[in-house]
Formats: structure tokens, C-alpha cells, sequence
């Protein structure tokens, strides 16, 4: 059992498990957190979790955790992992079965307290309009040729079918369109699953919200992003849908046998992996390109309903209601970057489960919107309490493979949340806060209580203290839309 | 008689599942993955449902049986399984029956079985598995 006593402290928010904790461990995992929420990470499986993706072959540097790490299964969630390109893996449950889970952040220039007569409107409407929950169809049901579109084209599938703006596309992570993406590497099965599923939330921790910008940090950043203090915001959470879970299983039990051909091992199954260059892992790769497009396109298709949604209810009485797109990260995916490890540079692949990308002032890779800035980094918080937006540092490329924290993180099971609390206690609280909440289900929303995450600024103070991320603005929720 | 318990998970569920033989543990994990979804809605009863599977072991069954299920019931509208007879089973392949209905929804989402920590073991008194939902 991993105790608080085997880890040593590299600086204030920055743990590590040395490589000869256990000798199948490549490499040491690391943790970024204060003391209070390294204590929260060992009180689950995570941390054996973490060890576990130290012992996978090909791996650099660390395996690292973010503070909002929690028990997942294979990777725990919040981990980061980079293998290199020549002897390395890819492993489809080091990105999880919701490919590019991610989240969209649009910004308005109306003030919140414009908004505040029409939100109780506004919520029914965003509720009516964009499908959440389950069984439901996506607003935009595919043929099998259009849906091969989506898969190999991503948000600009979108942009083509009058669903988005250029500037949409500009502001998300790979242009919304990951590189190297083939459809016909997406499993039958998958495509069924995903067809009629375009322009869905989903359920589970998915939601849209509605808040107001609280509090800028720099100001000047905010600027850059579009954000001012007691702005309109709105979040959009979700991922790939049926597709990317279908994609995920399918490749892990494709993969099954790979260990043995290939001579390598692991020591969980569900972190079965391919070598990159082996045929299995390149169509991974391909299969896991297309889902992640998918969602990209399944963002911008529920952005598109927003904005409409926007206009149906505040045109004409509210000023300058339209909204503008900040940006739109993935946390669950793998993807080819540069990174110096070991004071080497070089190319590896960095899964990111339960991560964001946190790219500093002047990375290639950024738009050139941001390029100055740094990359906005999108933190939603738990349901009614706040939620971050943060830029990307220097020093995330040094510490973090350019990574920092996705949410606030699981502490309790839904299991124990439903237990504890009622739906209909959770709505009311809410309600006292001022926040409008739509939800289609009563017992999703008691798993989805505050109670039942980390405290969102505590993760946030982590990250700041370790220096991956800085803080840009605090948001606060206004109404909160989900399945 | 099978049976099978919900333990603890941060994120996700796992269960425990015990049946008197592979039949027996396998129609009790199906029923446990339906209990943890909550179905809701009486709807039409719907023709039975065939399943025949192939794999590489025991364990890849048990995920290929669950995820099969799962992947029939996800379809519009909602699907329900229950009254799970395995007519063959022998660690690889798998015959199985089961009648449905369509329901208005579920309470909970579940995105696959996974193989985390997956074990399946089997003595003289029975047979038993741990599985992991992702949720």
C-alpha cells in the first residue's frame, strides 16, 4: 500500500514516487498537489493506478497526476503519460472511452445582469434545444457518407455546412481537426453507434452552463480571450458519444493479444497498448483521430444550437447577445507533440486522460490568436460552484509535458452521492445560490453534487503553485443544463 | 442462485459477482449491469434476443457478453434485458438468449465493461468475477 512516507518532495506542489518503489516501474510518477490533496489522491486506487502506467514500455520522463486526479481504470483520470515514437505504445485505455472529451468555452459582450430577467427562458430553451441525456437523437442525424465527412474532417465538416465560423475553428485545439484520421478505421459497430448521435450532450458528468465572468486575474490575457468581469460565458462538456466508446472497446479487445506478439507486458489489461509503429497501433491512431474529430464537430454542432438558442430568446432585448468562441481543449486523447526530456528534444506521444493541454507563450502549435499569451486552459468546476480559465506556462513543458488539470476531480463515489443526497436537495441549493438548473434526471444530478468533487480552487492553487498554469478568470455558474 | 454486490469506486462502478457455475455468473453479471443502469419506462416487448460470442478467453467473454448487451440496448429508443439464459458457455464461446422491452430511459449511463482488474474464477463452489463499468 502507497503511503504519503514513499513519496518525496520536490517542491511545494510537486511529489514524486522514485522508480525503485516498485522494480517493474520504467520511470518515477509524479503528482502535482499541496499536501491536502496528495492525502485525497491516496485514499483511492489512483496512485496504484499511476505506478501501473510507470511500468508500460517506452515511456519518458514521468508518469505524472494532476491534482484532480481520481480512480479511474487502467490510467487513473488527471494522468499524463509520454512514450517515445521508436519502441513506444499507444494505449486506447491510456485516452479512455470517451475520445476527446473536452470543453468549449464561449464568451459574449452583454453583461450577466442583462441576461438575469430572461435566464429562467433562456435554460428552458438551451434545454429544449440542444438533446442531453440518454436515447436521445443529436441534432444533426448522419448517412454513413456524411458521417465518414465528419470522421475524416472534424469542426471544418461543420464550418463547410454553414455550423460554424472561421474563427471557431481558429480558437480550438488542432483547428478542430486532428491529422491523420481515417474513417475506414473506424470499427461498423462504432459508426452505428454514432450516426444519429451528432450535436448531443450525452449524460454523466456532461452538461452546458451558463455563468458570468467573476473575477479577471490578468486582465490583459482575459482581454486577449475575449472574457471582461461580469461577462456572459457559457461551457459546453462532452466528447465523442457513442462512437468513441465504441471505438475504445473495440480496439482493447482487438489489442488483447499484442503483449505476447509483440514481447512486451502490462500490468493491467485494460492498459493494453500497440506498439505506434505496428499496423494495430497506426489504426488505432487513425480510429482515435476520427472519433476525436467527431467530437470536435459534435462541440461545434451544440456551439451552433447555443448561439441560435441565444438569439431565439435575448434578440431584440438584450444588447449584443451573440457569442464568440475563447477556445475548446480535449482532455481525453493522444497525440504527437515536442518535448525535451532528459535534455534531449524530441517527438513522443502524450496521452492525456483527464488532462488539458497547457501550451506556453510562443508554442508552433498555437494560434496565432494565442500565440502571445500562452493557451487558454479550460477548468470547469463541479456543478454550482466555479469553474477556471487559466493560460499555459513555460514551465508546464518543463514539468507536465505541456499538461495541466481537467476539472475538479471525483472524491466521492456516485454511489455514496446518491446516498447522501436527493436530487431535489441539490436543485434546491442550488436555487438559493441563484443558479437555474434543467436536468433531466434527479438521481444524475445528486451524483453530480458539489459534495461530491474536490474543491475546484484548491486544484486550481496546485497547479498555480507548481507553475503549469496561471490564473486568467474565475467563473461562476448561472444556470446549469443537463441530462 | 447468482448474486452479485456494488462496491466502492470514486468515478466509475464496480461490482462482485458470484454465480453457481460460468452460466450462472455470466446471466448475474448481465443482470447487475441492468440494475446499475435503472431502466425506466414500461414499453413493447420486443422478439428475444440471440447472442452468440467468440473469444479468446474467459475473461474477453465476459467483457464481449456485457459490452454486446450494452451495445443492443443503446438504440432509439432505450432498451431493456432481462430473464438471461446461457445455453452454452464453455470459457470461448458463449449462446445465450434474452428478453427485452423498450424502456423511456436509464437512470445511468454506462459507456463500456472494462477489463481493469477484470479476474474470473471459478472452483468446486462456484464461480466468481470483480467487474469495472466506466460511467
Amino acid at each position: 500500500m502507497v503511503t504519503k512516507r514513499d513519496f518525496r518532495r520536490i517542491d511545494a506542489c510537486l511529489w514524486e514516487l522514485p522508480a525503485d518503489y516498485d522494480p517493474r516501474m520504467r520511470v518515477p510518477a509524479r503528482l502535482i498537489a499541496d499536501e491536502r490533496l496528495l492525502e485525497a489522491a491516496l485514499a483511492d486506487e489512483a496512485i496504484r493506478q499511476l505506478i501501473n502506467v510507470a511500468m508500460l514500455p517506452g515511456i519518458v520522463g514521468q508518469a505524472l497526476a494532476m491534482p484532480d486526479i481520481h480512480q479511474g481504470y487502467g490510467f487513473p483520470i488527471g494522468g499524463v503519460a509520454a512514450f517515445r515514437l521508436e519502441g513506444g505504445i499507444v494505449s486506447p485505455g491510456g485516452v479512455g472511452y470517451d475520445i476527446n472529451c473536452g470543453v468549449r468555452l464561449l464568451a459574449g459582450a452583454m453583461d450577466a445582469e442583462a441576461l438575469r430577467p430572461h435566464l429562467d427562458e433562456l435554460a428552458t430553451a438551451l434545454y429544449a434545444n440542444c438533446p442531453s441525456g440518454l436515447g436521445k437523437k443529436g441534432l444533426h442525424p448522419l448517412s454513413y457518407r456524411a458521417l465518414n465527412a465528419v470522421l475524416e474532417e472534424g469542426a471544418e465538416w461543420a464550418l463547410r455546412h454553414g455550423l460554424a465560423e472561421r474563427d471557431d475553428l481558429l480558437r480550438t485545439e488542432s483547428g478542430g481537426r486532428l491529422p491523420g484520421a481515417r474513417a475506414d478505421a473506424v470499427p461498423d459497430r462504432a459508426k452505428e453507434r454514432g450516426r444519429p448521435q451528432l450535436g448531443s450532450l450525452g449524460a454523466g458528468n456532461h452538461f452546458l452552463e451558463v455563468d458570468v465572468v467573476e473575477r479577471l486575474f490578468d486582465a490583459e490575457v482575459a482581454g486577449r480571450f475575449g472574457l471582461r468581469e461580469g461577462g456572459v460565458a457559457v461551457q459546453i462538456h462532452c466528447g465523442s458519444r457513442g462512437l468513441g466508446h465504441e471505438v475504445c472497446a473495440q480496439f482493447i479487445r482487438r489489442l488483447q493479444g499484442l503483449p505476447q506478439r509483440y514481447g512486451f507486458s502490462i500490468p493491467d489489461r485494460e492498459l493494453i497498448a500497440a506498439p505506434i509503429e505496428s499496423p494495430e497501433g497506426r489504426d488505432y491512431l487513425a480510429a482515435m483521430a476520427a472519433a476525436a474529430n467527431y467530437a470536435f464537430a459534435n462541440r461545434q454542432v451544440l456551439a451552433h444550437c447555443v448561439r441560435r438558442t441565444f438569439e431565439q430568446v435575448l434578440a431584440g432585448k438584450v444588447r449584443r447577445w451573440e457569442l464568440h468562441q475563447v477556445y475548446d481543449v480535449a482532455h481525453n486523447i493522444a497525440k504527437v507533440e515536442r518535448h525535451t526530456v532528459g535534455g534531449r528534444t524530441m517527438e513522443v506521444i502524450v496521452h492525456r486522460k483527464g488532462a488539458t493541454r497547457a501550451f506556453p507563450p510562443g508554442h508552433p502549435d498555437l494560434p496565432e490568436a494565442y500565440r502571445a499569451t500562452g493557451q487558454p486552459v479550460l477548468v470547469p468546476g463541479s456543478m454550482g460552484t466555479a469553474s477556471w480559465v487559466l493560460v499555459g506556462t513555460p514551465r508546464a513543458m518543463e514539468v507536465s509535458f505541456g499538461s495541466s488539470c481537467h476539472g475538479a476531480g471525483r472524491t466521492m463515489s456516485r454511489r455514496k452521492a446518491k446516498r447522501r443526497m436527493r436530487g431535489e436537495q441539490v436543485r434546491q441549493a442550488l436555487k438559493r445560490e441563484g443558479i437555474v438548473v434543467r436536468a433531466g434526471s434527479m438521481r444524475g444530478l445528486a451524483e453530480e453534487a458539489p459534495a461530491a468533487y474536490k474543491a475546484v480552487d484548491e486544484v486550481v492553487e496546485a497547479v498555480v503553485r507548481a507553475g503549469i498554469a496561471r490564473k486568467v478568470a474565475r467563473l461562476r455558474p448561472l444556470a446549469v443544463i443537463k441530462g | 442462485m447468482g448474486h452479485w454486490e456494488e462496491r466502492e469506486h470514486t468515478a466509475d462502478a464496480l461490482i462482485a459477482v458470484w454465480g453457481a457455475d460460468l452460466a450462472d455468473l455470466f446471466a448475474t453479471a448481465a443482470e447487475a449491469m441492468f440494475a446499475l443502469l435503472e431502466p425506466w419506462g414500461g414499453g413493447e416487448p420486443l422478439p428475444p434476443l440471440r447472442v452468440a460470442l467468440e473469444a479468446s478467453d474467459v475473461e474477453s467473454l465476459l467483457v464481449d457478453w456485457l459490452n454486446e448487451l450494452l451495445f443492443r440496448a443503446e438504440t432509439v429508443p432505450l432498451r431493456s434485458f432481462h430473464a438471461f439464459r446461457i445455453h452454452h458457455i464453455d470459457g470461448r464461446r458463449l449462446e445465450a438468449t434474452a428478453r427485452g422491452r423498450t424502456v423511456e430511459g436509464w437512470r445511468t449511463y454506462i459507456k463500456a465493461a472494462t477489463f481493469h482488474n477484470l479476474h474470473v474464477r471459478c472452483r468446486a463452489e462456484g464461480c466468481e468475477a470483480e467487474v469495472t463499468f466506466d460511467l
